[in-house]
């Protein structure tokens, strides 16, 4: 299902995709949305970059469904 | 330790020399009679940059002690030129670039030098390569002092061609 | 006149050390020795984070032939240092140090005495009162909320952070047909210079010191020692007499210099400091041990359309060179191929084990092993043929890497094409051999001057003397490399003479012109540039007086070559060049020619002013069931624009080879809590003389406009490639994938027992 960035408003084809855009961008807005969420930044990078499997992506892109009702 | 007297020739070469018994022949050489070509690079007996001759067979200078060696004549890299002239195994080192760092060089031209003495006609190359097994260069690669091994035992640098 | 282009270029020469190096007259830092010198022996920390409470050492100096001891605290200025001079916070290493220890072998005390055993002894009479802190050796411990804080003011432990992008990956992506990810790990590797670090400092009453240690830049331990001892650099000279290996690993300050160096400013006596080879492994730094998170986009046709990397790379205790590796390591993943949109994020992180350094490869030989493995799996994948998916992609003459580098010269189109013709040769291999490839390449030097030296990057001064022999003084440092050999051959070339009428100097802060020194492949085009840059200045000065003495035509022009001062258009009309010198100096009043030489890269991109490439190929023989491998055959087709030093290239190359194929297969150096568990020669395997493959190199003729005489790097390229290529033989061979850099023969058969058992499982279904 399409999803929007909270942050940026871009448009992805999937919550995972745009967890991936997220964490790609790791500008100080979209890392602010994570401290928002009570999601540490860091520590879901290195668990994305150093454990086989999505599960960091996978995690975000729950929180990012979750705050689609809430765009404008 | 009460110091033993050691009497021993380096390079034909005879040496009286007071050592404490736990000196190693590499330290003993180094050290004591001031030859600092032989070098040292482990304490494990495993790298052989320490290699020299003892009555012509080749030795890891620190896996013995020197008082082993009471009696006997050891070759170390010094001894390899006479009066300037370079032994055939140097020339052929030199040829190759058989060297980079030059610091397992000594141990690996008294290897070498022992391995044809033994082995003068070696059957294939692989006989080289393991002839040298107990010698590691960081540098090389190994594969230019095995040639260089090889033009000697060919006969290259024989003087009577 | 000779039909070659070059005089004495691309020869076979002796080395200009080799008489040292095979008659035992060459001595190293291992060898000095001085009136009235003492040994220096470090104590050294025995857990991983610690704080330091207090050092008794009353009883230490009660032993007879104990002179003196220092401590951090007492007799250091507690200076914070490293090599990034540019950035003070990056600056976070205190030698001898003061407050806390951050891994097992941080020095903590060190001693002088007579004897290097008496030396020893005192080492166990000192007593320290640590107060033990908990510890994290990895970065995914050491990056969570509650780990302990290695160093303030780094949160979560991350000591620093790299991205390198262009283009948009998210819209790269989407144009795709076919997307894989993958997840890498890759292990340390040890320098192992078979010399080990080592210095002698004496300090003398006028307030001068005077530092002989095994270094890879004079220079740069000139600069640093200044700033930690608060000396000038001018009171400061180091000597590196021959040096037995570096590898990247003696460039920064180390213990050995340190601690000499305030030993004998304690006692104003020559101080000597040898570290046993259990103390290189534990207490010198390392390559760097890195996760890997690699995502490639690709179209069906195998086009590349994006890639994205997240990595993290396992610091240890301090910065030290490592920086520069997660920058590299960065760019080099993206090497040798155009993308369309590519992004590097990368993270260093502070863990309590030993410092992660440069190393041979810089962060290349990692980036390559998961690269190259990726791409020849993808092909795999496509059914596409991994030589011309590579072909496809590939660099060229002119490409731009998007903000980052112009590829001014490139061969790799050609060295494929070798390759190529090397893997048709072979026909069918036999039973479980296979062939793997893999693409490279490296930077010549770099463009970056983190250190902050204020001086050009290398000079050069070449002095002409009556008799027409040559003084090259340069600041490049022979390591083993053949520095002084290619640059007396560029100085040869260049001026117009004979190899042995050149005699280098180099590695003297006191007569040596400052150079940044061996590492980053820099020296051939750098200190290469800056030799013939002054070869050609004193050339042109004493082509005045040929010009004056010979009164040709003004049409016509002058050159030297092999001694021979000639009339170009009628080269059988000249003077000898021996004869010149003599009128020359007599024309300059007695006084020497003397031509100047330097180079700095200015505008050349974020990266390096030129890049070498090579694609290696590996025919090896695997036994899946025990994971050994013998390696039958090693075929590099190789791009350095202009081989300078003949065989010092090739032993360069099969050097270079032995150290990767180390990388990839046996150099396993496990860390398990802070502590290195292999710390010798038997348990750290180096590969042996039976063990290593006959190495072919096919050269690739290119022309680097930016190189002297169209060179460029060569020895540091040719370590990135092996693990990669090892790999992909496996991986034909066996199918196997292996995602962990050194490739383990356990890890081999673990890896097929478990297919094997999956393929069992499936017929059974």
């Amino acid at each position: 299902m399409s999803v929007i960035c909270p942050v940026c408003k871009k448009v992805k084809k999937n919550p995972v995709d745009c967890a991936r855009h997220m964490f790609g961008t790791g500008d100080k807005p979209h890392k602010a949305w994570f401290e928002a969420q009570g999601l540490s930044f860091i520590d879901l990078l290195l668990d994305q970059a150093t454990q086989p499997g999505n599960k960091s992506y996978e995690l975000v892109g729950g929180y990012i469904e979750k705050a689609q009702k809430d765009i404008k | 330790m009460e110091k033993k007297l050691l009497r021993f020739s380096v390079n034909e070469v005879p040496y009286e020399i007071y050592i404490n018994p736990k000196t190693l022949l590499v330290e003993a050489i180094r050290d004591h009679v001031g030859l600092t070509g032989t070098k040292r690079g482990c304490e494990t007996v495993s790298c052989g940059v320490c290699t020299v001759m003892v009555n012509g067979m080749a030795v890891k200078g620190c896996s013995i002690l020197a008082m082993q060696v009471d009696g006997m004549n050891v070759t170390t890299v010094e001894g390899l030129e006479k009066n300037g002239k370079l032994d055939p195994i140097q020339t052929a080192f030199l040829d190759e670039g058989a060297f980079q760092c030059g610091f397992c060089t000594s141990g690996m031209l008294m290897m070498a030098k022992a391995f044809l003495n033994e082995t003068p006609k070696p059957k294939d190359e692989m006989e080289i390569r393991r002839g040298m097994e107990g010698n590691l260069c960081r540098c090389t690669g190994y594969n230019s002092i095995i040639r260089s091994i090889a033009a000697v035992a060919s006969g290259k640098y024989r003087e009577d061609k | 006149m000779s039909e070659n282009k070059y005089a004495v270029l691309n020869t076979r020469v002796h080395n200009v050390d080799g008489y040292a190096k095979v008659t035992g007259r060459s001595t190293y830092t291992f060898d000095v020795k001085l009136p009235n010198m003492l040994y220096g022996k470090i104590l050294r920390s025995p857990h991983p984070h610690a704080k330091i409470l207090k050092i008794d050492y009353s009883e230490a100096l009660k032993l007879p032939g104990v002179l003196t001891v220092a401590t951090g605290k007492e007799d250091t200025l507690g200076v914070r240092q490293g090599i990034w001079r540019r950035y003070k916070d990056l600056c976070d290493e205190a030698i001898l140090t003061v407050d806390k220890v951050r891994y097992i072998g941080e020095p903590v005390a060190a001693v002088a005495a007579v004897s290097e055993e008496i030396a020893e002894k005192a080492l166990d009479l000192i007593n320290v009162d640590y107060e033990v802190l908990p510890f994290v050796d990895d970065p995914m411990e050491a990056i969570k909320k509650e780990a302990p804080v290695i160093h303030e003011g780094f949160e979560r432990n991350v000591n620093v952070t790299r991205q390198i992008a262009w283009g948009d990956v998210e819209d790269e992506m989407e144009t795709a047909d076919y997307i894989r990810e993958d997840w890498f790990k890759l292990g340390g590797q040890h320098h192992m210079c078979m010399e080990t670090r080592a210095a002698v400092a004496s300090y003398t009453p006028d307030g001068k010191l005077t530092v002989w240690t095994s270094t890879q830049s004079a220079y740069y331990h000139q600069a640093l020692l200044a700033g930690v001892l608060g000396l000038r650099e001018g009171n400061i000279r180091v000597i590196a007499p021959y040096v037995g290996g570096g590898f990247g690993g003696k460039l920064e300050l180390d213990g050995a210099q340190f601690c000499a160096s305030i030993l004998s400013m304690k006692c104003c006596k020559p101080v000597k400091v040898v570290f046993t080879r259990e103390e290189d492994f534990i207490a010198s730094k390392r390559r760097t041990p890195m996760y890997y998170y690699v995502r490639t986009g690709v179209k069906k046709d195998g086009t590349f359309c994006a890639r994205e990397a997240k990595v993290f790379t396992n610091g240890g205790a301090y910065t030290g060179m490592g920086a520069t590796a997660l920058y590299l390591t960065g760019f080099f993943h993206s090497f040798p191929y155009r993308w369309k949109a590519y992004r590097y994020d990368g993270y260093r992180v502070y863990t309590n084990s030993l410092p992660s350094t440069s190393m041979r490869g810089f962060g290349a030989p990692q980036a390559m092993f998961c690269s190259e493995q990726q791409i020849d799996w993808i092909a795999s994948d496509l059914g596409l043929d991994p030589i011309e998916m590579r072909r496809k992609n590939g660099h060229y003459e002119g490409y731009e890497v998007p903000g980052q580098a112009t590829i001014a010269s490139c061969g790799l189109d050609q060295c494929l094409t070798k390759i190529q013709e090397w893997v048709k040769s072979k026909g069918k291999l036999p039973k479980n051999r296979s062939i793997g490839i893999s693409a490279a390449g490296f930077m010549s030097g770099g463009i970056f001057n983190w250190f902050d030296s204020p001086y050009s990057f290398s000079s050069a001064v070449v002095t002409i003397n009556y008799d027409g022999t040559v003084e090259l003084h340069v600041g490049a440092q022979e390591i083993g490399q053949g520095s002084s050999t290619t640059l007396a051959l560029i100085c040869a070339e260049a001026l117009g003479v004979k190899l042995e009428d050149i005699k280098v100097h180099m590695g003297d802060t006191d007569h040596s012109p400052a150079d940044l020194g061996a590492w980053g492949s820099r020296q051939t085009l750098m200190a290469g540039n800056a030799t013939k840059m002054a070869a050609e200045d004193a050339k042109r000065q004493l082509l005045e007086f040929a010009n004056a003495k010979l009164g040709f035509n003004i049409i016509y022009d002058l050159d030297i070559r092999q001694g021979w001062v000639y009339n170009v258009a009628r080269p059988e009309r000249g003077m000898s060049y021996y004869d010149l010198c003599k009128e020359a100096l007599r024309g300059k009043e007695g006084q020497r020619i003397i031509g100047r030489g330097f180079y700095t890269p200015r505008r050349k991109g974020m990266i390096s002013p030129a890049y070498s490439y090579m694609v290696q190929g590996l025919d090896v023989e695997i036994d899946p069931e025990t994971g050994h491998i013998k390696i039958h055959e090693s075929v590099t087709a190789h791009d350095c624009g202009q081989p300078i030093n003949t065989l010092g290239l090739i032993g360069q190359l099969e050097g270079a080879a032995s150290m990767a194929i180390g990388f990839g297969y046996y150099e396993y150096l496990p860390v398990e809590d802070g502590k290195v568990m292999n710390p010798n020669l038997v348990d750290y395997k180096l590969i042996r003389a039976p063990e290593m493959p006959d190495c072919h190199v096919i050269e690739i003729d290119t022309y680097e406009p930016e190189g002297p005489y169209g060179a460029k790097e060569a020895g540091e390229g040719l370590t990135n490639p092996h693990a990669a290529a090892l790999g992909n033989a496996i991986f034909h061979g066996t199918g196997l994938q292996m995602k962990e850099a050194p490739i383990r023969a356990e890890a081999i058969a673990k890896a097929w027992k478990e297919k094997q058992e999956k393929g069992t499982e499936k017929k059974k279904k």
